[in-house]
């Protein structure tokens, strides 16, 4: 049993790193090599990266960068100010899982409508405002907000701080680790989004990397090199984040899903 | 004083109001209208919701969604408990939840990009270096197993991690009695270790199902819906009505419709998974 539940893992990592490797891999292969179906080593190019430029990848990475940073700083701060109010004994927690559960696709035609006529398509305000607060981020940071002492936040009261700087200067510094995970959490999902943004901005000037790389694999399905190249550029910043937080994130996970 | 934190929720609440609350109240009136989403609308009464009783794509796309959660649901269930107790307490227990997590931060359209490069029946490694011909193309059935593999690609980690956690949760005690007096480590397994875990399984049916749904991400960037309709979960076939054929009218019914069923099932979810975070 033990050696059978063994080899399933192993063939699962092996599944799961598997395109991971290869995305690597063809990055970094000379367009030539492509071209001639020669796909062992032929040594390191960077001309995928040089063509992708030409892309308006550039372009996009700013303004991916620009609206997921806005949506994640604001459901941080939102989010805290909910899940601290639900610490305070607010009733929220039914309707953040209601939220949770519902599948987002359903909000697509009727949010359509709703931005056309608040003026807001085609916009930068539209790829972030609908996003300021996250029923996940809330959903964490209150499962870790239990865990802090009453006699802690009572203290501080008493000595006749408010609500808000309860909140700023307590609350926030002993919660950075989840607010970390959090906002990284945060960040990959709103980061990820590709229908969304492709059906609320045709202005191309305003395209996530997404929404390019999306245009890429329809438009130069050989072009291996770029493509790969273009996955890893649109991944990277994630994959940094990850790199840096992993420890954290992990460790944030566990302890708020016992 | 404590009454006042309250207000602390107020912009949360006023995003989720407006953003949320307001187009699902919304869509009621959408719904009776005929609009492509370029021109101004036109009412037309009850004719979207006719119109989706005749809709027999609508029925094989809930269908195609049933059948897509009857194959991930299980393997994922599976894969997250079989793989957090086999690396449970092993060394390389760390590198391999870093590894398996790592899909589900991935973009979603670099995940597939990924795929393409190895999987493509066309263009992609595996055929150019076996010459095998891979069927995702034109088998109906083995293209609903290309998103169902390329789900459990992206999310099995996630399961992984919360099992994982909850196994940590479990004394040590409890296990060594029974090994003590006698049990084998598959006797732990079946009547100590699996029943402690049924809450999570439970916590993680529910995640996974919210995965499932999500999974028209993936069929609009690996399969769009193909070949012959035999991936367009319903996900897909309300973007594709409403954003490719310009049925937006058309698309509120549906969205309507969809919403009723997944309210129903949403509330019986919350009220498990409150009373599990509780």
């Amino acid at each position: 049993m033990r050696v059978f539940q063994r080899v399933v893992t192993a063939v699962f990592c092996v599944f799961v790193a598997l395109p991971i490797l290869w995305l690597l891999y063809a990055a970094f292969l000379p367009p030539e090599a492509v071209l001639n179906a020669r796909l062992l080593p032929t040594g390191v190019s960077f001309a995928n990266f040089k063509e992708l430029a030409g892309t308006g990848v550039g372009r996009a990475l700013v303004v991916s960068v620009l609206a997921s940073g806005l949506t994640v700083a604001g459901q941080l701060v939102f989010g805290l100010g909910a899940a601290y109010a639900m610490r305070q004994g607010l009733k929220l927690l039914p309707l953040i899982l209601l939220i949770l559960a519902l599948p987002t696709e359903l909000l697509l035609v009727p949010l359509y409508r709703e931005l056309q006529v608040f003026g807001m398509l085609d916009s930068l305000w539209v790829l972030f405002v609908p996003f300021l607060a996250s029923p996940m981020v809330i959903f964490l940071l209150f499962q870790s907000l239990k865990r802090l002492p009453n006699d802690m936040l009572e203290a501080a009261s008493l000595d006749g701080a408010g609500h808000f700087v309860i909140v700023s200067r307590i609350v926030a510094p002993l919660l950075r680790p989840e607010l970390a995970a959090a906002g990284i959490l945060g960040f990959a999902a709103h980061w990820n989004l590709v229908l969304y943004p492709k059906v609320m901005v045709s202005d191309k000037a305003l395209w996530t990397v997404q929404v390019v790389l999306n245009d890429l694999l329809r438009n130069r399905p050989l072009d291996w090199g770029l493509l790969g190249a273009a996955a890893l550029v649109t991944t990277l910043p994630i994959l940094v984040l990850y790199v840096v937080f992993e420890k954290r994130l992990i460790e944030v996970f566990e302890t708020n899903f016992k | 004083m404590t009454k006042r934190a309250y207000y602390l929720a107020a912009p949360a609440l006023l995003v989720f109001a407006l953003f949320i609350l307001l187009p699902l109240l919304n869509v009621i009136r959408y719904a009776g209208w005929d609009w492509s989403g370029l021109s101004e609308p036109t009412r037309i009464g009850l004719q979207n919701f006719r119109q989706l009783l005749r809709d027999r794509d609508l029925g094989r796309s809930l269908l195609t969604t049933g059948i897509f959660m009857l194959m991930m649901l299980p393997s994922f269930l599976y894969l997250s408990r079989t793989i957090a107790i086999a690396i449970d307490g092993v060394k390389l227990e760390r590198f391999i939840k870093a590894l398996l997590f790592l899909p589900g931060l991935m973009t979603v359209a670099g995940s597939a990009t990924a795929w393409y490069l190895l999987y493509n029946p066309n263009y992609g490694l595996i055929t150019e270096l076996t010459g095998l011909s891979l069927p995702w193309d034109y088998e109906t059935w083995a293209a609903l197993i290309y998103i169902v593999l390329f789900t459990l690609w992206q999310y099995t980690g996630y399961g992984v991690l919360v099992v994982s956690a909850a196994l940590k949760g479990i004394p040590k005690g409890i296990k060594e009695a029974a090994q003590i007096d006698g049990a084998t480590d598959a006797q732990v397994q079946r009547y100590i270790i699996s029943p402690m875990l049924n809450p999570t399984m439970l916590f993680l049916t529910i995640i996974g199902s919210v995965f499932a749904i999500q999974s028209y991400t993936a069929v609009f960037l690996l399969t769009r819906g193909g070949p012959f309709g035999s991936t367009r979960v319903i996900g897909y076939y309300l973007y594709e009505t409403a954003f490719e054929q310009l049925q937006l009218g058309y698309g509120a019914a549906m969205t309507l419709f969809v919403l009723v069923i997944t309210l129903v099932v949403a509330a019986f979810q919350a009220r498990l998974l409150s009373g599990r975070a509780a």
